[in-house]
C-alpha cells in the first residue's frame, strides 16, 4: 500500500509538471495533426521517418535485441463490425431516410465492408508494408548485429494477425543478410511468457468500483449523437428509432480502419465527426484501455502485472545471451494488448503512471497510440564492447523512439544493464511477495 | 484426424472379431510395400509419413530450347505434433486402467512410461509445425530454386498462400525465407486468408456426406476382418492378456500404440524407436493396409462411395489452371506456392490422375490415383499407395516450360514429392506434356461432373 501511495503522489507531481511545464506535442495537437491517431491501439504507426540514433558511449557495440511487437495493421475482428453500421445505414437507404452526406457514408461503409469480406482480424496490404517496413528499419539501425554469426529466433502467439506480421517479418528478416541463422515457432506452449493471462488479475479488471468509474467517465465525455444522426438521417423521428449511440460507435471504428487500406479508395470517415466528437471518442477508449492494462489503481492498480513473465523472461534471457560471444535478435509477435501492459510495467516514459483520475490521463500524456499502436514495438537494446565487458548497456525504443526507463543513467537514453536488471527484478519480488501475503 | 475419427466410428459399429494374419504368401506389390516398410517404418503410418532427407537427382532434361519459367505447386505443411490427444488417449487410457490393476508386464510398465513422455511432451503442442517438419519445408525449397534457377531468377515474383492453419502458414513462411536467403531480389507476396478457403482448402458437404457409405463400410468390414488385431503385442505388455480384454481392447489398442510409436517420427523424439520396435515388419503393414484402403473409400474415386470424391478439389485444380493461364502470359511470371492439407493434396492428385512413369518392372505405369475400384484388394495391387501421395510435407509441383514468350507451345510437367509422375493423357513428350492437352482433358472433366451434380444425378 505504502508503494501504491508513493506511486499516486508521483503521478499527481507529473501531472501538474506536464499541464505546467511541458513543451511536447500535446495529445490534442497530436491528435489534430493527424486524426488517425484518434483510432487508439488501432491507430497504424507510420514507419517512413527517419530516427535519431543517440550514438552508444565509445566502443559499445549493439550484440541482442529483444522485440515485442504489435501485430501490423488488421481489419476489424468480426464481421459484426461491417454488417452492422452497413445494415442500418442501407435500410434507412432503402426507406429513402438517407441525406446526401448519409448516402456517401453507406457507400464508403459498403466499399469497406466488401474489401473486408472473409479478411476480418487479417493483415491489410498496407499491414504488410507495415511489418517488412519495420524490419528494414531496425537492420538499418543496428546493422552490428545481423551478421553471418547472428541467430534470430521469430515467435509469434497463434493469432492470424499476429502470424503474418512475423511472417512478413521473417521474410525481410531473411533479405536482410545471406546466410543468416533463422528460427521459428508459434505454438500454445509459450503462451505463458508471449502473451500470459492472470485470473486473479482478471477478474479484478473490471471489478463493480472501475466499471461504475468508467461509466460515469464516458456518460461525461459522450460524443454527441444528435448532431451525426442530423448529418446522416432526413427524418428526425425515424433517426430517434435508431441506437444512435452505438451506431456512432461503429462508424468511429470504421473510420479508424480507413487507414489500413490502399490510400485513396475512399474517403476518412472520420470526416463526419466533429474534432470535439473525436476527441471524446478517443478519450473513452483511452480510459478503457489505462483500466484493462494500464496502472489504474482504481481497480488495483496491478493490470500490467499480467506481463511479468515475459519481463522475467527478459532479464533472464539477456542474461543468457551475455554467456555467447556471437549476436542474437529474438523477434516476438504478441497482441497489442500485451505490448501496452508491458510498457506500462517497464514504466518506459512514464506510461506505468498510476491514477484512480480518468480526466487526468491526457494531461498526463497517457495515450494508447503512443503506447501499442499496430505496427509498433518495444525493443530491448542491449550494448557491449566485448563478451567480456562488464557494463553492458540498454537501450529501449518504443515505437521506434528511445524511451526513458524510470530510474536514471549518466549516459541516457543507454542505461547500465545492472541497474535495469536491479530495478525491474526487485519490482516483480516485491510484487509476488506482496500478492503471495494477500 | 478424420479419418481417425472415421474409424472410431467404425470400430464402435461393428466391433470386428480380432483374427489373426492370413499366413498366404505374399504378393509382388506386397512384398515391395513390405520392402519399403522395413527400410522405412514411418510409411506404415499413411498420412503421419515422413518426407524423404533426400531425392534422386534425375529430372529428364526438357525438349530441346525449352526453359523453365513459371512453377504452380500446392504443398502440404511440413512435420507436425499430432493434431489433438485424443489419438494418443485411446491407447493410453487402456494403459491407465490396466496399470491400476497391476496387470502390466515389464515391458508394459516400460511402454507406459514412454507414453507418459509423449503426452508430455505434446501437451500444448497438438498441431504444430515440428523442427523436422520446417527442415523438411527449407529442403524443398532449397531443391526448388536450385532445379529451376531461371523460374528464381532476379526480381522475379513468388506469391504464396496458405491455408488460415499455423502450421501452413509457418510451412509457407520458411520456405519463402528459405528462397530469399538464396535471392534477396525476389518479390514475394504472401497471404494466409480465410477469402481463399474455397479453393485451398475446401471440404465439400455433398461429397463428405457419402464418404463411407454403408456398402462401403460393409467392403471395409470385410477387408480389415483378417487384419486388425495383435495376439503377440498383449502377451508382450500385459500379465493376462486373455483377462485384460476387459479393460483393454485388442483391435484399438494395437493400431492407435502403432501409430503413437510411429508418429513420434515427425519430432524431436525420432531417435527414441521403442514403440515402434515392438511390432513386426508384418504389423506395420496390415496397418497400412487398413488406413489405405480407408484413405481410398474416403478421398479415392471409390465407386462404393459414389467414387466423385476427387471432385472436392475440383475449385482448386480449376484455380491452378486460370492461375497458369493467367501468368503464362508474363513475361517473368515465377513462381506460385500454395499450402495446406493432405485431406486436399490426395484428392487433386487423384483428380488429376497422377501415375508412376514405370511400374517395379519398368515397364510404363499403367495404374494411376484415379483407379476406380470395388475390390479393395485391388487398390495396394494396383498401386494405389497413398504413402507414396501425401506425407508430411508432400507436394505437387507444375513446372512449366517454354522457348521464349511468343511460344504457343507450353510444355509442363508434373513432380510429385519432387519426382517426375505421368499423367492419364498421351504425350509425344512424356514426362513432358503440352499444357493445352493437359488443361484441354481437364476442363472437360470438371465440367462433365458439375454438370451431373448440377442435374442431380
Amino acid at each position: 500500500m505504502m508503494r501504491q501511495t508513493k506511486r499516486q503522489i508521483s503521478a499527481t507531481i507529473l501531472f501538474f509538471c506536464c499541464v505546467l511545464c511541458s513543451t511536447a506535442q500535446t495529445i490534442s495537437e497530436e491528435l489534430q495533426a493527424d486524426v488517425r491517431r484518434a483510432a487508439g491501439m488501432h491507430y497504424a504507426l507510420p514507419i517512413t521517418e527517419e530516427m535519431d540514433d543517440t550514438p552508444p558511449p565509445q566502443g559499445k557495440k549493439p550484440f541482442y535485441i529483444n522485440h515485442y511487437g504489435c501485430p501490423s495493421a488488421y481489419f476489424l475482428e468480426r464481421a459484426q463490425d461491417y454488417d452492422a453500421p452497413y445494415l442500418m445505414l442501407s435500410r434507412a437507404d432503402s426507406l429513402g431516410k438517407l441525406t446526401t452526406l448519409g448516402r456517401d457514408v453507406l457507400a464508403r461503409v459498403e466499399q469497406m465492408r466488401k474489401e473486408a469480406h472473409d479478411r476480418t482480424n487479417e493483415l491489410t496490404e498496407e499491414g504488410k508494408r507495415q511489418a517488412r517496413e519495420t524490419i528494414r528499419q531496425i537492420a538499418k539501425r543496428l546493422p552490428e548485429v545481423f551478421t553471418d554469426k547472428c541467430f534470430i529466433d521469430t515467435r509469434s502467439i497463434l493469432e492470424n494477425n499476429s502470424l503474418l506480421t512475423m511472417c512478413e517479418a521473417y521474410v525481410e528478416l531473411s533479405r536482410v543478410h545471406q546466410p543468416m541463422k533463422l528460427y521459428t515457432n508459434a505454438t500454445k506452449r509459450h503462451q505463458a511468457w508471449m502473451n500470459p493471462q492472470d485470473e486473479v488479475l482478471e477478474n479484478q479488471r473490471r471489478d463493480s468500483l472501475a466499471m461504475a468509474r468508467y461509466r460515469e467517465f464516458t456518460a461525461r465525455w459522450a460524443p454527441d449523437d444528435s448532431h451525426l444522426m442530423k448529418t446522416l438521417f432526413n427524418d428526425a423521428d425515424y433517426a430517434k428509432t435508431l441506437d444512435a449511440a452505438t451506431l456512432n460507435r461503429q462508424l468511429f471504428d470504421l473510420a479508424g480502419s480507413t487507414q489500413y487500406v490502399e490510400k485513396g479508395n475512399y474517403a476518412s470517415l472520420f470526416s463526419i465527426f466533429t474534432p470535439e466528437d473525436i476527441r471524446r471518442h478517443w478519450m473513452r477508449r483511452n480510459a478503457w484501455a489505462y483500466i484493462r492494462y494500464g496502472g489504474c489503481t482504481i481497480n488495483g492498480g496491478y493490470q500490467s502485472y499480467t506481463q511479468r513473465r515475459p519481463l522475467w523472461n527478459l532479464i533472464h534471457m539477456s542474461d543468457s545471451v551475455m554467456q555467447l560471444d556471437y549476436p542474437v535478435a529474438h523477434f516476438r509477435y504478441t497482441s497489442e494488448s500485451a505490448v501496452m501492459s508491458l510498457v506500462c510495467l517497464l514504466e518506459l516514459d512514464d506510461f506505468g503512471v498510476q491514477t484512480d483520475c480518468l480526466d487526468s490521463l491526457e494531461a498526463l500524456g497517457w495515450a494508447d497510440y503512443r503506447i501499442s499502436p499496430l505496427g509498433g514495438s518495444m525493443i530491448i537494446v542491449l550494448y557491449r564492447s566485448d563478451k567480456n565487458d562488464p557494463d553492458p548497456l540498454v537501450r529501449v525504443l518504443l515505437n521506434g523512439h528511445e524511451a526513458r526507463l524510470p530510474f536514471p543513467s549518466d549516459c541516457v537514453p543507454y542505461y547500465h544493464w545492472k541497474d535495469v536488471k536491479r530495478y525491474y527484478l526487485r519490482k516483480l519480488y516485491t510484487y509476488i511477495r506482496e500478492r503471495n501475503e494477500n | 484426424m478424420k479419418r481417425l475419427f472415421s474409424l472410431i466410428t467404425y470400430f464402435t459399429l461393428f466391433y470386428p472379431s480380432p483374427l489373426t494374419l492370413d499366413r498366404a504368401p505374399f504378393t509382388a506389390s506386397a512384398q515391395a510395400v513390405l520392402d519399403i516398410i522395413r527400410q522405412k517404418p514411418s510409411y506404415a503410418s499413411c498420412n503421419y509419413d515422413i518426407y524423404p532427407d533426400s531425392i534422386p537427382d534425375n529430372l529428364t532434361p526438357a525438349p530441346s530450347g525449352k526453359r523453365p519459367f513459371y512453377i504452380s505447386h500446392y504443398g502440404r505443411h511440413g512435420s507436425r505434433y499430432i493434431n489433438r490427444r485424443s489419438g494418443y488417449d485411446i491407447p493410453y487410457k487402456m494403459m491407465v486402467q490396466a496399470n491400476d490393476v497391476d496387470e502390466l508386464t515389464a515391458i508394459g510398465k516400460r511402454v507406459f512410461g514412454v507414453m507418459n513422455y509423449i503426452l508430455e511432451d505434446s501437451e500444448d503442442r497438438w498441431g504444430d509445425l515440428t523442427s523436422i517438419g520446417r527442415k523438411q519445408e527449407c529442403q524443398i525449397a532449397k531443391r526448388m530454386i536450385t532445379r529451376f534457377p531461371e523460374v528464381f531468377a532476379d526480381s522475379a515474383t513468388v506469391s504464396a498462400r496458405s491455408t488460415v492453419v499455423a502450421r501452413c502458414i509457418m510451412s509457407m513462411q520458411v520456405s519463402l525465407g528459405e528462397l530469399v536467403q538464396h535471392n534477396p531480389n525476389l518479390i514475394v507476396t504472401m497471404d494466409a486468408s480465410q477469402s481463399t478457403q474455397w479453393y485451398m482448402n475446401h471440404q465439400d458437404p455433398l461429397l463428405r456426406k457419402s464418404k463411407l457409405t454403408p456398402e462401403a463400410q460393409k467392403a471395409y468390414d470385410k477387408y480389415t476382418a483378417s487384419r486388425l488385431g495383435n495376439s503377440r503385442l498383449m502377451g508382450l505388455l500385459f500379465k493376462n492378456p486373455d483377462i485384460i480384454e476387459e479393460l483393454v481392447d485388442e483391435s484399438y489398442f494395437n493400431y492407435y500404440l502403432m501409430k503413437m510409436g510411429l508418429f513420434q517420427q515427425n519430432t524431436h523424439l525420432n531417435q527414441d524407436t521403442f514403440l515402434t520396435d515392438l511390432f513386426t515388419t508384418e504389423d506395420l503393414y496390415r496397418m497400412w493396409q487398413i488406413d489405405n484402403a480407408l484413405w481410398y473409400l474416403q478421398y479415392g474415386f471409390c465407386p462404393l462411395n459414389g467414387g466423385d470424391y476427387p471432385y472436392s478439389q475440383r475449385h482448386l485444380l480449376r484455380q491452378m489452371i486460370a492461375d497458369a493461364d493467367s501468368c503464362i502470359r508474363l513475361n517473368k511470371p515465377g513462381a506460385q506456392l500454395r499450402f495446406g492439407h493432405e485431406t486436399v493434396l490426395l484428392p487433386l492428385a487423384c483428380l488429376i490422375g497422377i501415375r508412376a512413369l514405370k511400374n517395379k518392372d519398368g515397364s510404363p505405369g499403367r495404374y494411376g490415383y484415379d483407379l476406380r475400384t470395388t475390390n479393395l484388394d485391388d487398390i495396394e495391387e494396383k498401386g494405389w499407395w497413398s504413402s507414396s501421395i501425401f506425407s508430411m510435407g508432400s507436394n505437387i509441383q507444375f513446372i512449366f516450360y517454354r522457348r521464349n514468350i511468343k511460344d504457343k507451345d507450353i510444355l509442363f510437367k508434373v513432380l510429385l514429392n519432387e519426382e517426375e509422375v505421368a499423367l492419364p493423357i498421351y504425350s509425344d513428350c512424356a514426362p513432358y506434356y503440352h499444357w493445352r492437352d493437359f488443361r484441354r482433358s481437364c476442363l472437360r472433366k470438371l465440367d462433365k461432373y458439375e454438370k451431373k451434380r448440377n442435374s442431380g444425378k
